[in-house]
């Protein structure tokens, strides 16, 4: 540009010279120093025109939104995975389909396995580049991992790439999928090119026919209109305003000018496909092609078929009056102008214009709302983000943001919330779509947020309940109750005798609280895994009370629990609101063996360069001895085995020996299940936003809903490891007396190790194993009472 | 330390990925062992190690003693265990305990 007015200058300058002549020197002075002031000020408004316009491209070239990918899957022989399982995520990673799988993110079936390409892909540990791979299965599980060449070699693991599963995006709520030019389908290119700019790769920014037609129909009157290429579309869409006005015209074609003079033609081009507006979903503004492709053909860009393209081509004129969805008949009128012009180019064959011209739209009926599939998940992110990052460069940096959501848990989790509730509803005569609920579930030993639902329509941003949901938790509060206890070991064991009858508390502060169970009944002395099985809260109570209510709660802070709950006697059996979330912290404790491992969405975050920025690496806390953590596990799988959660074992074996607790609060407002397998813990909340009674237990509930995601999810059985200062000790279950150890009669329990009764019972099998404890304690009674009463006085006297 | 042969190469990995001072890397690695076999407290140690040797004391004895909690009979590991716990001990400036846990390391090496 400079150059060009230098020219100009030297031009000027020449022509004074050879037609100087005194007669008009002074004249001539003056057109000279109008002549600089002139151009002085034409150059600093082009300077700042110039400076302007480079800011906005620049801004938007590098208003990069961070991107958010769910846990790249580990493959390696060994791993429980079928053929179906593994399409299932090529595709989720964009992979096609092809006869020859050669080209990166390809793949075909073969005999037993499948053979495919990987992509290059920027891990936080470094670049890991494309090969060409086979996989095979056999038995539900790989068998085989080789990377094809001239000689195929056996590889011990593979590490695919992640999945995209959402964006952080520019402000103005203006969202889109970023594109690079290489990635856009060259159809989309010449489509573009035949209806709205034919001389794109040949002109500087502007046409000057465009502009002189312009000119004319301003001057004779009429409307100014078109003439304008698509870097003019490009400045105008970036000074978005609709004032036609001839300065503004002009600004526009002298920024065009400038733009072309800064940026080369696929830089305008990537820039104009990234940034043109196709679309408005309520608040939220649709801009560029790729988000575009998603917005009405829910697939990405480089899986639309050419009538598709054409159909978003024709948009660009207008995306109100050629909206596929509102307006379908002019949209398809202009879709087949689209067409038309691309034969007339000749840049599709006839063939293909007549088969693309039959087809009809194809536009899917429902827009996919928000930014990603999984909203909860992404909403967590994102305000893990808040606290370590500015916002402006959350959605500007081109962060990439490798986090734990596992797509094929989470898609478990969201199956089972939706067909449950709807189930129940139905069996329960509940009107439809009145419950709600929440799922959050974890890796045990990784604290890692596979799966996190915040609602039944799990698909649409809206209220998170996994995450912003308080609700009492009512009986998963017990195990903090009783893991108090086991702590002592001198005092309490398994088999410890709790007191159940009816108990009147009265504390400062608060009016006298008589607990009560939930059957309305007293149940005299149970064992106390006995009363967790069955979920008793007066026996709780008491040994809440007997315990320490401070000594209880205070515990809290250690399992990752902040707000300490108000301290009266009912907190102890849960009387206090937590969300999902937060109990699935607790519970992630008590299925660690007793440490603590905080709950992570995220792993690590990398610039867009793929520099490592930071990472949330894996920590564990012991907070609790892991003996009694140890006999708390034994308990709560009493609660699945023959407590409250019996039915569990309609969708599950008992073979994983899930330990789990349900929680039911008044009215039945909230029924919640919170539980763990050997590599996961998860939990569920089912109810109703208005707080009304959802008429559910924790049992017919949320433990359903547990169950039939865990049934789909097939995780390990829990075996947690059993402590060194833990002994298996065979009792009868009924009278807490101990069997000789070669005794086959009786129950093996764990006891902290000089814990367990002492006494020998004989003979052995004297008493009946065909009465489960819990049954005979329900109903206390004649030679039974009296046993107790014995070992209850060898165990406490 | 692994009969899975992806938990082998992954701490390869991270034995690489130390000795080049890549120490944030070499923690990666294990986790995605650990992911693995999220049991194996072989993997848990090496982990407790890297924290010891980046100086992450507390880190490397919570995970020191993870691994402890399943290490089962494995003396030598337990032993090695106790060994990273006292030497964070030492670090910490507390030599009583450390003492405590160089004792227990040595019985376990008997």
């Amino acid at each position: 540009m400079q150059l060009r007015f230098l020219l100009f200058w030297n031009k000027l300058l020449s022509w004074n010279k050879f037609h100087f002549s005194p007669n008009f020197k002074a004249y001539g002075k003056a057109v000279r120093v109008i002549a600089l002031l002139l151009l002085l000020g034409l150059s600093s408004y082009i300077f700042y025109l110039d400076v302007t316009i480079r800011e906005a491209f620049d801004g938007r070239k590098f208003a990069l939104p961070a991107r958010v990918y769910g846990r790249a899957l580990e493959v390696y022989p060994g791993l429980k995975l079928t053929p179906a399982q593994f399409v299932e995520e090529l595709q989720a990673l964009s992979y096609h389909e092809r006869p020859e799988p050669s080209e990166a993110a390809t793949y075909k079936y073969t005999l037993n396995g499948i053979e495919f390409t990987s992509r290059d892909f920027v891990f936080g540990d470094g670049p890991q580049v494309a090969q060409h791979l086979r996989i095979e299965f056999a038995d539900g599980k790989v068998s085989r991992l080789q990377q094809r060449g001239s000689t195929d070699l056996d590889l011990p693991l593979l590490r695919m790439e992640p999945p995209v599963i959402g964006g952080i995006y520019p402000g103005h709520n203006e969202d889109r999928a970023l594109l690079k030019l290489e990635q856009v389908p060259k159809p989309l290119i010449d489509a573009l090119i035949s209806v709205e700019d034919r001389k794109f790769f040949s002109h500087w920014g502007i046409d000057p026919r465009g502009i002189a037609r312009a000119l004319y129909k301003t001057v004779s009157g009429q409307r100014i209109e078109g003439g304008s290429t698509l870097t003019q579309q490009l400045v105008k869409n970036f000074f978005l305003t609709s004032e036609r006005s001839l300065s503004r015209k002009a600004n526009e074609v002298l920024m065009a000018l400038l733009l072309e003079m800064h940026y080369s033609k696929d830089e305008i081009l990537e820039t104009y496909l990234n940034e043109i507006f196709l679309g408005q979903d309520g608040s939220r503004a649709i801009h560029g092609f790729g988000l575009a492709s998603y917005f009405y053909f829910d697939r990405p860009l480089d899986r639309l078929e050419l009538h598709e393209i054409a159909t978003l081509v024709g948009m660009v004129k207008g995306p109100g009056v050629y909206d596929p969805r509102k307006k379908p008949e002019q949209a398809l009128k202009r879709r087949n102008i689209v067409l038309q012009e691309m034969v007339g180019l000749k840049v599709i064959t006839q063939a293909q214009f007549a088969a693309a011209r039959q087809k009809p739209l194809g536009v899917v009926h429902r827009a996919p709302t928000g930014t990603s599939p999984y909203p909860a998940f992404l909403q967590l992110v994102h305000r893990q983000l808040q606290r370590d990052y500015r916002e402006e460069d959350l959605r500007s940096e081109g962060l990439r943001i490798f986090t734990t959501l596992d797509p094929r848990t989470q898609h478990h989790a969201e199956q089972a919330l939706t067909q449950r509730l709807a189930e129940i509803e139905k069996a329960r005569k509940i009107p439809a779509n009145t419950l709600e609920g929440a799922v959050v579930i974890s890796s045990t030993q990784q604290g890692e947020i596979l799966a996190l639902v915040g609602g039944r329509e799990a698909r649409y941003a809206g209220y998170n309940r996994a995450v912003d949901a308080q609700r009492p938790i009512g009986s998963l509060a017990k195990p903090v109750v009783y893991l108090t206890a086991l702590e002592n070991p001198n005092r309490y064991t398994l088999l410890t005798p709790l007191d159940d009858s009816p108990l009147v508390w009265s504390q400062h502060g608060t009016s006298d609280w008589r607990p009560q169970n939930y059957d309305h009944q007293f149940h005299g002395n149970v064992q106390l895994r006995t009363a967790l099985a069955h979920s008793y809260n007066v026996s709780t109570a008491r040994l809440g009370i007997e315990l320490g209510m401070n000594r209880i709660l205070d515990k809290l802070p250690k399992f990752g629990i902040e707000r300490r709950p108000p301290p009266f006697a009912s907190s102890l059996l849960g009387a206090y609101e937590l969300s999902p979330i937060e109990v699935e912290q607790l519970y992630q404790t008590f299925a660690d063996g007793g440490f603590r491992t905080p709950l992570r969405a995220i792993r690590e975050i990398l610039t867009a360069e793929g520099k490592p920025l930071q990472r949330f690496p894996l920590n564990v806390e012991q907070v609790a001895a892991p003996a009694p953590v140890y006999l708390l596990t034994a308990a709560l799988q009493g609660v699945v085995r023959e407590g409250t959660a019996q039915s569990l074992t309609n969708w599950l074996p008992a073979e994983l020996n899930v330990a789990g607790k349900t929680g039911t609060t008044d009215d039945l407002r909230d029924s919640w299940f919170a539980g763990y397998t050997g590599d996961r813990v998860a939990v569920v909340w089912v109810g109703r936003d208005d707080n009304k009674s959802s008429g559910l237990t924790g049992a017919s509930g949320a433990m359903t809903v547990w169950g039939e995601m865990m049934k789909n999810i097939q995780p390990e059985p829990l075996q947690p490891a059993m402590p060194e200062e833990i002994e298996m000790v065979n009792v009868d279950p009924v009278s807490g007396l101990r069997y000789d150890e070669g005794c086959k009669a009786g129950m093996l329990l764990p006891f902290i190790k000089g814990s367990a009764p002492a006494a020998v019972m004989s003979p052995c099998g004297a008493s009946s194993m065909d009465t489960s404890g819990a049954r005979a304690e329900t109903k206390p009674e004649g030679k039974k009472d009296a046993e107790k009463k014995n070992w209850f006085q060898r165990l406490f006297n | 330390m692994s009969g899975n042969p992806a938990v082998i190469a992954l701490l390869d990995l991270a034995q690489l990925d130390t000795e080049a001072g890549h120490r944030e890397a070499a923690g990666a690695s294990l986790e995605r062992g650990l992911r693995i076999e999220p049991r194996n407290a072989w993997l848990w140690h090496e982990l407790a190690q890297l924290r010891l040797a980046q100086g992450q004391y507390a880190q490397a004895i919570s995970l020191a003693q993870k691994s402890i909690s399943l290490a089962g009979r494995e003396r030598r590991l337990l032993a090695l265990d106790w060994r990273v716990i006292g030497n964070a001990r030492v670090a910490q400036g507390s030599s009583s305990e450390a003492e405590q846990a160089f004792k227990l390391a040595t019985e376990f090496e008997q």
